[in-house]
């Protein structure tokens, strides 16, 4: 009975079986975009959902029942599927709500639903009122990148190239701290740093708080609640995050090549630049992205171990959404937020970026 | 000890605890037990859940009952007790999704401070209290009869009412502190913290500068303090803004001095005798929190047993002799003195005609001002 009907499918997806995959997984991505951002609700909102589910399974069934070229074909929409309905709910969907919410308007601080209004001011507030925090986020969070390679390069390259049988031990010494919560982390910072902590009390000790505070480390004999403990929290917590990208790029590298590189009279060092450094260029690219995002947006280190003058865009946007409720201004700058660290990754990839990378 | 024992202080708890801990409890044991039992009713009382804030009632201590399990074996309510109410405006942020929506929210009495009670009766999302089944109601102080913030009285039974003026650490300030200008004295810079309670931070400000926080009806006339917080703010003379954590970095000297509220520091006190509390010389802000029943809440009856059961002075005194604060029920001086003569004779607790008159309770405000108010405030304290 359904032979006939099958081989007009088969006939017709041997043809274009890849239309039929990239079909399948734009509709279902839709669907459940439209269902998530409420672009469509009550009963039509279930009609839509049957509606991915029956593509889904007409994928399904026409993978099962196709020829071998319509399988290869469809197989690549196929493995992408999960991950895109995933985005599709997840990702764009909030994302869409977060886009109307940040040009809305409430007309009463209590509205719980703001209303769409083309409200442009938001971001204007966004930016006029919150300046300083952003130039700090981006300022507070370049450093802490920066220091993060500083230290997690060397970690990185004495435990590729000097670990020796100790590598996975000290691979897992790297990973500890994260056997404890973040929080739990950053808030152990605040009784090391202690104005009558051990912290401060080695340094007076030693007699270093003239040069620390001379350095702008230490202020008024604090070491908390500083800008430069801010940044400090920032290094500590996301280290482990620059270290192994590093680590993973160096351990790649034939030591053969810096053999090579010294047996045509190369020095160390020229070799290290040469070669080494090159091709471990990745791992700090990705090192960078996984620290740098992050570390832009959060809020931890500030609140916890910084004062009213260090908070970052990230302390804002949750008093914003959290405390005052306000939802339009809190979505913009989120928008603002996401917009300038696109446009710093794409800068920077463009000069770092490599081709390769993993 | 021939009278029975009736209750401890907090002074008592801190050996009990101390005691305790050596013996291998630990404090989330001691929390664990004043939960009470959660879901099931416990002998046909119906349940009840509580929001409060953190700290603020006596717990149970070995064979001492707290105020909770007192009240569950002397109701039969399967009453569960929580310390989730922790900011006024993040709880308010937290609910607003669900009563603004006409849902109904989990608990059945919340605790928020008078003005935000005031805001939650004014949107419609408070159920009136069935004080008819509340006799002990009439135990109110006559203070807290019918604030602004509840004209008629019926939404809303003050739990406990408090000052914030100066907290200081003494190892830290080196002398005594007297008023609001001390905070400002370069000698401690980086070393202030101030509340992100806007009425009080704001409240004592005005106070130092000879303004009535009570006669407040507009931004401009609070512009000064605000101008005056945002120039200490930006000379680094502000170390932090803090809820109620500011007890941890007072005790350890990471603030000299701070705003903070009364029953808490001298609560800390005991343990820290470096740590002192002070009205200072201009007056100091008078608040109190409200026990309010959500709209739609379940359990109205048991919620109704609860407040009528608090409001009997001899369980009044019980928390007031843990909390420390100045309790809203008529006849707890005499029985607090029965279980620690020395607070009852604390003015911070149980303040004189004189001392009353330097409290000052922020003004009601209006809508359109409040908002001024808590954008110009949140701008500052940078968060």
């Amino acid at each position: 009975m359904a032979a006939p009907v099958l081989s007009r499918v088969r006939s017709l997806t041997g043809v274009s079986g890849e239309r039929a995959g990239l079909l399948s997984l734009v509709l279902t991505g839709v669907a459940l975009l439209a269902v998530g951002a409420r672009w469509v609700s009550g009963p039509i909102s279930l009609l839509v959902l049957v509606l991915a589910a029956l593509v889904v399974v007409g994928w399904i069934t026409l993978a099962l029942l196709g020829s071998p070229e319509t399988k290869r074909a469809l197989a690549p929409y196929g493995l992408l599927k999960p991950g895109s309905m995933w985005l599709a709910i997840f990702y764009l969907a909030p994302l869409w709500t977060l886009l109307r919410s940040s040009l809305s308007s409430k007309e009463s601080r209590f509205d719980v639903f703001p209303t769409f209004s083309w409200e442009f001011a938001n971001y204007g507030k966004a930016f006029t009122d919150f300046g300083p925090q952003f130039a700090r986020a981006f300022l507070y969070a370049g450093t802490a990148t920066l220091f993060t390679i500083l230290i997690g390069y060397p970690i990185a390259y004495v435990i590729a190239f000097r670990g020796g049988k100790y590598r996975n031990i000290l691979l897992g010494l790297v990973v500890i701290p994260f056997f404890t919560s973040y929080l739990i982390r950053t808030i152990a910072w605040t009784s090391i740093l202690a104005d009558s902590g051990p912290a401060v009390d080695v340094l007076n000790a030693l007699q270093l708080t003239g040069p620390l505070e001379a350095l702008n480390i230490m202020d008024n004999g604090k070491l908390i609640n500083t800008p430069a403990a801010v940044i400090g929290g920032l290094t500590y917590n996301f280290l482990p995050f620059m270290i192994l990208p590093i680590y993973v790029s160096l351990e790649k590298i034939d030591v053969r090549l810096v053999d090579a590189a010294q047996d045509l009279y190369s020095s160390a060092s020229r070799a290290f630049r040469q070669i080494v450094l090159p091709l471990s260029i990745p791992g700090v690219f990705a090192g960078t992205l996984l620290t740098f995002i992050p570390a832009a947006g959060d809020f931890v280190n500030a609140q916890f171990l910084g004062n009213p003058n260090t908070t970052m865009i990230g302390n804002s946007i949750q008093d914003q959404f959290l405390r005052q409720n306000n939802y339009p201004v809190a979505s913009a700058m989120s928008f603002v937020l996401m917009a300038i660290i696109t446009v710093l990754v794409i800068v920077y990839s463009r000069f770092f970026g490599t081709d390769d990378l993993a | 000890m021939n009278a029975p024992k009736r209750g401890f202080s907090r002074r008592e708890l801190l050996i009990r605890s101390g005691v305790l801990g050596a013996a291998g409890l630990s404090l989330p044991a001691i929390l664990a037990a004043c939960g009470g039992d959660d879901g099931e009713s416990g002998g046909g009382g119906g349940s009840l859940l509580i929001e409060n804030w953190p700290e603020y009632i006596d717990l149970t201590e070995g064979d001492v009952l707290g105020t909770i399990d007192r009240f569950i074996a002397a109701s039969g309510v399967a009453a569960t007790y929580s310390e989730a109410y922790n900011d006024n405006l993040e709880y308010f942020a937290k609910i607003q999704p669900l009563l603004g929506t006409g849902k109904t929210i989990e608990p059945d009495i919340i605790m928020p401070t008078q003005w935000m009670a005031g805001r939650l009766r004014n949107l419609g999302w408070l159920e009136k209290l069935p004080l008819d089944k509340v006799p002990n109601a009439k135990n109110l102080e006559d203070a807290f009869k019918n604030p602004p913030s509840d004209p008629t009285g019926e939404f809303s039974l003050p739990w406990q009412s408090g000052i914030a003026g100066i907290a200081y650490n003494v190892e830290a300030t080196g002398r005594e502190l007297k008023s609001m200008a001390d905070l400002f004295d370069p000698a401690f810079k980086g070393k202030i913290g101030m509340l992100t309670e806007m009425r009080d931070t704001v409240g004592l400000l005005l106070l130092g500068l000879g303004v009535n926080p009570s006669e407040i009806s507009s931004f401009d006339q609070a512009a000064g303090a605000f101008e005056q917080l945002e120039k200490a703010k930006a000379d680094g003379q502000i170390r932090a803004f803090t809820g109620n954590d500011y007890i941890d970095d007072l005790s350890l000297g990471n603030f000299a001095a701070c705003i903070g509220w009364s029953g808490d520091v001298l609560q800390l006190g005991n343990d820290n005798p470096n740590v002192k509390f002070i009205v200072p010389e201009e007056g100091a802000t008078l608040w109190w929190d409200t026990m309010v029943v959500p709209k739609g809440a379940k359990n109205v009856e048991a919620a109704a047993k609860f407040m009528d059961f608090v409001y009997d002075p001899v369980q009044a005194a019980q928390i007031t002799a843990f909390v420390q604060y100045i309790s809203p029920v008529k006849g707890v001086r005499d029985e607090v003195a029965k279980i620690d003569a020395a607070l009852a004779d604390n003015p911070l607790l149980f303040p004189d005609d004189e001392t009353k008159k330097r409290f000052f309770p922020f003004a009601d405000l209006s809508e359109d001002v409040e908002a001024q108010f808590e954008e110009a405030f949140s701008a500052i304290i940078g968060a």
